[in-house]
């Protein structure tokens, strides 16, 4: 996955509620860029080929 | 004592009846009063309680009962690890308001079960999610080579006490380069030891995937005395291996033939200035070989989404209650943290197993590598770009490019300060190791200090009192 531009505006809208978060205007701009980072990151990540048994790190020892 | 004493030395002095602990003690309180409105490193002296210890180590030396190998010895800790009777803030607002511990971490109960004597908390970053040692609400620590400078965080407090020579160790933690860091822009020897090494138990979490603790000192010898002194299982932390601890100390001297040493390249190549002191190293180590952390750009990646993503979970009540009592550096990226889409977050976890398997395979050809910690020098305070590759770049989600994928999978890592000839500022170089050879990280940079190569000043302005 490369990484694509995105509607921020949309994604804080539609995900506050569900979270029940209230996102105040002023705090907006912040989110949108460290989202923005985020994303790039995550791009980052999926250029790694993983296969389907690639287990997770942390392991819960019962 | 002077402020440039060593702990080693201290221990030593106390030890064998030559100063008394409360002497050391009453230096140590009274250089923090003098020093620590310039440096901003302690925003709590918990000087009642230390002159306690420090009579009850005197006690002991006088009753011919063992004190203990860091008898008398002045430390202090980040203010995320829990002090009785002390409210754990770590570097909030919002935690001030929590009731004091009842009980000291168990780092903190180690080192003064070894004789050590504790004289407060430490500023730092909010929750830790820093690289700077800037703090909007204590204001930042203070680089002590230069005062305009930063620490680096978030451990900055705990860099700042020991560079600034107000006490011979701290203790800090670090989850993506945050006792590396500091001790890069600071010029200290730290150490970040294998992830579940030490017990975190009754210290303030930040990433639980990530978070380690590990000490800062201004020689190995202190920093190995502190981190034997620390080691042990403890079923108060989830994440700790049962291993038996590992002393180090006594055998920092031994020589360590054939050992094989190798610089890391590629991504970790990306900063001149970084390259002249990991060359600087690498030199003295006679290590010519090169090899490549597969994938290391994106593991830094994969701990940027698992830090985001941990940290906004742990604060999402605090978030959704109260926003606008968090520094603002810090509410924003937690609340994009709050929103970040679970498979990224699953995907980054299987990364960090698939890299540290492809990782682990190069310590079969290596016994340790060699990395810068930082890309630079210490910025000035509040600076928000620098030049990184000949691009203009945000300063502070960049400092830990170099850290972010060690810690990642938990390695081992002593940060060693390197200072070229005629520059005023260090920056320091990660000796890494495979998982649980604190011993190789240790030895390495014992021996890089015998050489002169690496040194930690108490600095200029500070040292002789």
């Amino acid at each position: 996955m490369a990484y694509k531009p995105f509607d921020a505006d949309a994604l804080i809208d539609a995900s506050a509620p569900l979270l029940q978060l209230r996102i105040a205007p002023e705090h907006r701009a912040g989110i949108k860029l460290n989202l923005k980072t985020a994303s790039k990151m995550a791009a980052l990540v999926e250029q790694v080929k993983l296969e389907d048994d690639a287990e997770p790190a942390p392991v819960y020892r019962p | 004592m002077k402020a440039s004493a060593s702990a080693a030395q201290i221990a030593e002095a106390v030890r064998g009846g030559k100063v008394k602990a409360r002497a050391v003690v009453e230096a140590a309180l009274a250089r923090i009063d003098r020093h620590n409105p310039m440096l901003g490193a302690f925003t709590e002296i918990t000087a009642a309680r230390a002159l306690d210890q420090a009579d009850l180590i005197d006690g002991k030396v006088a009753n011919a009962t063992d004190p203990g190998p860091l008898a008398g010895v002045p430390f202090a800790v980040k203010n995320l690890f829990d002090i009785k009777d002390v409210v754990t803030r770590a570097g909030s607002q919002i935690n001030r308001e929590n009731p004091p511990a009842g009980r000291d971490a168990t780092l903190v109960s180690r080192m003064e079960a070894a004789g050590a004597v504790l004289l407060g908390a430490l500023n730092m970053g909010e929750y830790a999610y820093d690289f700077t040692g800037e703090n909007v609400h204590d204001g930042p620590s203070r680089n002590p080579h230069a005062l305009d400078r930063m620490t680096g965080g978030s451990s900055g407090g705990s860099a700042a006490a020991v560079a600034g020579g107000l006490v011979p160790l701290s203790l800090g933690s670090d989850t993506n380069g945050w006792i590396r860091v500091p001790a890069s822009f600071c010029g200290l020897f730290g150490l970040k030891p294998t992830y579940g090494r030490l017990s975190r138990a009754r210290s303030f979490p930040f990433v639980a995937s990530l978070d380690h603790l590990g000490p800062f000192a201004r020689s190995v010898r202190d920093l190995a005395l502190a981190y034997d002194a620390m080691q042990g299982f403890d079923e108060a932390d989830p994440a700790q291996s049962k291993r038996a601890p590992e002393p180090t100390a006594a055998r920092l001297k031994n020589p360590v033939p054939g050992l094989r040493i190798a610089v890391a390249g590629d991504y970790f190549a990306g900063s001149a200035e970084a390259q002249a002191h990991v060359g600087k190293v690498a030199k003295a180590l006679e290590a010519t070989k090169t090899v490549i952390l597969p994938d290391a750009q994106a593991a830094r990646a994969a701990a940027f989404i698992i830090t985001m993503a941990e940290g906004a979970a742990l604060h999402l009540e605090r978030l959704r209650a109260r926003p606008d009592d968090f520094d603002p550096e810090t509410r924003d990226r937690l609340l994009a943290g709050t929103i970040l889409p679970a498979a990224w977050v699953a995907r980054s976890q299987k990364l960090r197993r698939v890299f540290r398997d492809k990782v682990l395979r190069l310590f079969d050809g290596v016994d340790a590598i060699l990395a810068p910690s930082t890309p630079m020098k210490a910025p000035l305070i509040g600076q928000k770009t620098a030049m990184f590759g000949g691009v203009e770049m945000p300063v502070r989600a960049n400092l830990g490019i170099f850290t972010q994928p060690i810690s990642f999978i938990g390695l081992p890592v002593a940060a060693v300060p390197v200072w070229l000839d005629g520059e005023d500022l260090p920056l320091g170089v990660q000796v890494i190791a495979a998982p649980w050879r604190e011993d190789i990280c240790l030895r390495i940079a014992h021996q890089l200090e015998a050489a002169g190569v690496c040194r930690a000043p108490v600095a200029k302005g500070f040292a002789e009192e």
